[in-house]
């Protein structure tokens, strides 16, 4: 008889509940020795919880780990790192105050617990970034990295520990273009090595660029599991999105680039921001001498790793910060010290990033939300007495027209899931008579049927005449709704692209800092 | 003579740092694993009549200073128990520790002695003079010629410096208060850390009410805390949660109580209780100056949940 060696890891029959919600259904999972296994699904599809499970975050309700043909209860991330299994956390788990390598030895074992003498851990992790390719300083503080060098912090944290399997949840997401090529060459040399790796992303294109079994998840359920070799990208796409969406139509996963946009951007500016500049307390600039327009009828992306001013940007262009310098006009009107809430009412609508804190009120219901900023005007409201049948009627209309999912209008808005909370903000924003659309990260973290809904209705509001400015951390989302980009870098805008010039790499390499196009 | 007169302040003014660096070392240590502490003046209440009256009762002061820290254990024990364990509000459990910790010292002292014309006394703790060391002009006799306690606290102070920086265990613990969940995903035991430094703390601050009674007068009162407590919280916050820190700034706060006191006896212009208001009116004006550069640990006051998403 042949002795067949068992598959690294498996999983078998997982299921966990947070509350009434079953997040993950009776999944099987089998990870082979030495491949780069990638585990596809939209947001909201269980891929992180699964893993969680799997590192000893969180306790399944049922089911159970099986290594190398025996079973391992893990209770803890102790228990896992002891069974060889490493995790990279979607949110980097550092302590920012600590330097590099006292974050990657956190934790384990040292030789010498008493002195912290760290020379000998510092000579091993220049050796592990070596070997793998991941470049990073030892001594440096967390805080003074940019995105990219923290995520392969978190690697290294892991290969440390001497993992055989090692999970990198969406690690792409902070990454230029250029730093994914560099990560999936590190994950190939990781396999050549003898590990294998879990690779959890809700792109497509990755997947089937860099693995070699992909496995797909949709609403907490396993759905298939096959070599890259034996898969399209059209089956992956349908076993992802299953029949929620029709795919001819689809703006997400369509075949074909954008057609180019029909606006003719003549005119004066709906927006014209000058010379913005925006002091932070240390004196380096936040934003850095902006100059930007946006006209009716286009929409202008804004790209860059998340942490280069995009959010102060946004706010000094609503009031919501002073800026130091510069000039803001809207439709030929300069809007000086105007008012975050005369900016709003002169049509501005805008859809943070952060939608719990900055986008709603929790408690409130959704009748409620649905008014918010228009509250004081009729028709929702006379002499200071909100007309109730009135709004309810509204927050009704916008209810059905924008499919949120809800009890109705009388629900507290925090008990929305991501996904409708955002369909609610964007009606809501959309509700009103607008010139200018100003969306920061619309579509993270939301589920494919949102995100194309969404898209769908920014392209419809651009073909009639709204300025739309779309700041993202999401290429490809950027790539695929705007006109123009510009790429913002330390707080300046250090690069410009029209529609047809778009290149990832190009504006991979500004969104790094290293440009020489102007 | 100018040098003895201060010789003879700087070493009241070692005397009194004594519960000012216990209980904000205690405070500064349960915070660096993100557990913020308020109970401080109860937990100190409870430490100086429960080490008054096991002094008193047994005849030593060693046996009423250990029952005191037992006694700040079990209140450590308890503030880590509803906070880690049960995840209540750290604030809302400091302070019902408080006052519990306010109406038990009282309860304790009437159920032991009752009510007496005559008023229980304990001796007072000795100077234990350092051979030689002591002998050394000016510095022997404000460092070296004082009690135990004096030594334990200066100790201690150097000791939690290095631990805290110097070795890895000091690391984790500080990880803990600065990201749970990033010290929980290298198995570093959030939860064991956090009772280890409540239980630590809790026993400080009781050591700390304990040498009250213990130092001057030999006998306990209602107020001989007297504030303390609250004090330690802001010396906490003024030393950044450092252990360097706290240890100069107890030097001032104890500074300023032993003028305080230097200028009721000696009837100088400004009344008392304005000398008492200036540890608090400094600790406001060094916060203003530097409350952009003081650190604290970025969880402290946050309890921890594996499974919850909002502690990232
Ligand atoms: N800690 C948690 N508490 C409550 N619900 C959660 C938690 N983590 C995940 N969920 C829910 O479980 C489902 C799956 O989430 P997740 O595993 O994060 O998806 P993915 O990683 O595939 O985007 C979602 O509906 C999400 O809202
Ligand atoms: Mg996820």
């Amino acid at each position: 008889m042949k002795q067949v060696s068992p598959p690294l890891l498996q999983l078998q029959g997982i299921s966990k509940s947070f509350g009434p919600l079953l997040a993950l259904k009776d999944v099987n999972l089998t990870i082979q020795h030495r491949e780069i296994h990638g585990l596809l699904g939209g947001n909201g599809a269980g891929k992180t919880t699964l893993m969680n499970v799997l590192f000893g975050l969180y306790k399944p309700n049922a089911g159970q780990v099986i290594l190398r043909g025996q079973t391992i209860h893990i209770q803890s991330p102790r228990d896992a790192i002891h069974h060889g299994i490493g995790m990279v956390h979607q949110h980097f788990l550092q302590v920012p105050h600590f330097t590099v390598v006292q974050n990657i030895v956190l934790g384990s074992r040292l030789h010498n617990r008493p002195t912290l003498n760290l020379t000998r851990a510092t000579e091993r992790i220049q050796d592990l970034c070596q070997r793998f390719g991941l470049e990073a300083d030892p001594n440096a503080h967390i805080i003074d990295l940019p995105m990219g060098v923290r995520q392969r912090v978190e690697i290294l944290k892991a290969l440390y520990r001497g993992v055989d399997v090692l999970i990198l949840d969406e690690p792409t997401t902070n990454l230029t273009p250029q730093e994914v090529d560099s990560l999936f060459e590190s994950l190939q040399r990781m396999v050549a090595e003898g590990m294998s790796v879990v690779f959890i992303t809700h792109k497509l294109r990755e997947v089937m660029q860099v693995c070699d079994t992909i496995s797909v998840l949709r609403a907490g359920e396993h759905q298939l599991t096959l070599p890259r070799t034996q898969v399209s990208e059209e089956l992956i796409v349908r076993t992802m999105v299953g029949s929620d969406i029709d795919l001819d139509e689809s703006i997400l996963f369509a075949a074909t680039a954008p057609q180019e946009s029909s606006s003719s951007r003549t005119g004066p500016p709906v927006l014209d921001v000058q010379g913005l500049t925006l002091t932070a307390e240390s004196n380096t600039p936040q934003v850095d001498d902006v100059s930007l327009q946006v006209h009716a009828g286009e929409i202008v992306g804004i790209a860059g790793v998340a942490g280069n001013g995009q959010q102060e940007l946004l706010e000094a262009v609503l009031g919501i910060r002073t800026a130091d310098r510069g000039q803001i006009r809207f439709q030929n009107e300069e809007l000086g010290h105007c008012s975050t809430r005369d900016r709003l009412r002169r049509g501005i609508a805008y859809v943070p990033e952060d939608r719990v804190q900055d986008g709603i009120l929790p408690t409130a219901t959704i009748a409620q939300n649905s008014i918010l900023g228009v509250h004081d005007r009729p028709p929702y409201s006379q002499h200071g007495i909100l007309k109730w049948p009135i709004i309810t009627q509204h927050a009704q209309h916008l209810i059905a027209e924008y499919h949120i999912q809800t009890q109705g209008a009388g629900q507290q808005a925090g008990n929305l899931s991501g996904g409708n909370l955002q369909r609610l903000i964007l009606a809501r924003a959309l509700a009103q008579p607008i010139q200018l659309l100003i969306l920061h990260n619309p579509t993270s973290g939301l589920d494919i049927p949102t995100v194309e809904q969404i898209y769908r209705q920014i392209r419809q509001r651009r073909q009639e005449g709204l300025a739309v400015l779309l700041v993202s951390d999401d290429l490809d989302e950027l790539m695929l709704l705007s006109d123009r980009i510009a790429v913002l870098y330390r707080g300046a805008l250090v690069g410009h692209l029209q529609q047809k010039d778009f290149d990832k790499y190009e504006i991979g390499r500004m969104m790094s800092g290293v440009y020489n196009h102007v | 003579m100018q040098n003895s007169q201060f010789v003879q302040f700087a070493s009241l003014v070692m005397l009194a740092i004594v519960p000012y660096i216990l209980a904000s070392q205690g405070t500064m240590l349960a915070g660096q694993t993100g557990l913020f502490i308020v109970s401080q003046e109860g937990v100190m209440l409870v430490g100086a009549s429960v080490g008054f009256l096991g002094a008193f009762l047994s005849g030593s002061l060693l046996i009423g200073l250990l029952l005191a820290a037992l006694s700040g254990a079990i209140a450590g024990l308890a503030l880590a128990y509803f906070t880690t364990t049960l995840k209540l509000d750290q604030f809302v459990i400091g302070l019902a520790i408080f006052f519990l910790g306010l109406g038990l010292s009282n309860l304790f002292f009437k159920l032991v002695v009752g009510v007496t014309l005559q008023p229980p006394i304990i001796p007072t703790l000795k100077a234990v003079p350092i051979p030689l060391l002591s002998q050394i002009p000016i510095l022997g006799p404000i460092l070296f010629r004082q009690n135990l306690m004096v030594y334990f606290s200066i100790l201690l102070s150097l000791f939690l410096i290095y631990f805290l920086y110097y070795t890895s265990w000091g690391l984790s613990l500080r990880a803990v208060g600065e990201n749970p969940k990033a010290a929980d995903s290298v198995g570093v035991p959030v939860a064991r850390s956090r009772y280890i430094t409540a239980i630590v703390a809790g026993m400080l601050m009781a050591l700390a009410g304990a040498y009250l009674p213990m130092v001057y007068t030999g006998s306990y009162t209602d107020g001989i805390v007297n504030g303390r407590g609250w004090l330690a919280i802001a010396l906490t916050f003024l030393g950044g949660w450092s252990p360097h820190l706290i240890f100069v700034g107890s030097l001032f706060f104890a500074g300023v109580e032993i003028l305080a006191l230097r200028a009721q006896v000696l009837g100088v212009g400004l009344p008392y209780q304005f000398l008492r208001m200036i540890p608090y009116l400094a600790t406001i004006f060094v916060m203003l100056l530097t409350y952009k550069r003081l650190r604290t640990p970025a969880f402290l006051g946050l309890n921890y949940d594996r499974e919850s998403r909002t502690s990232i």
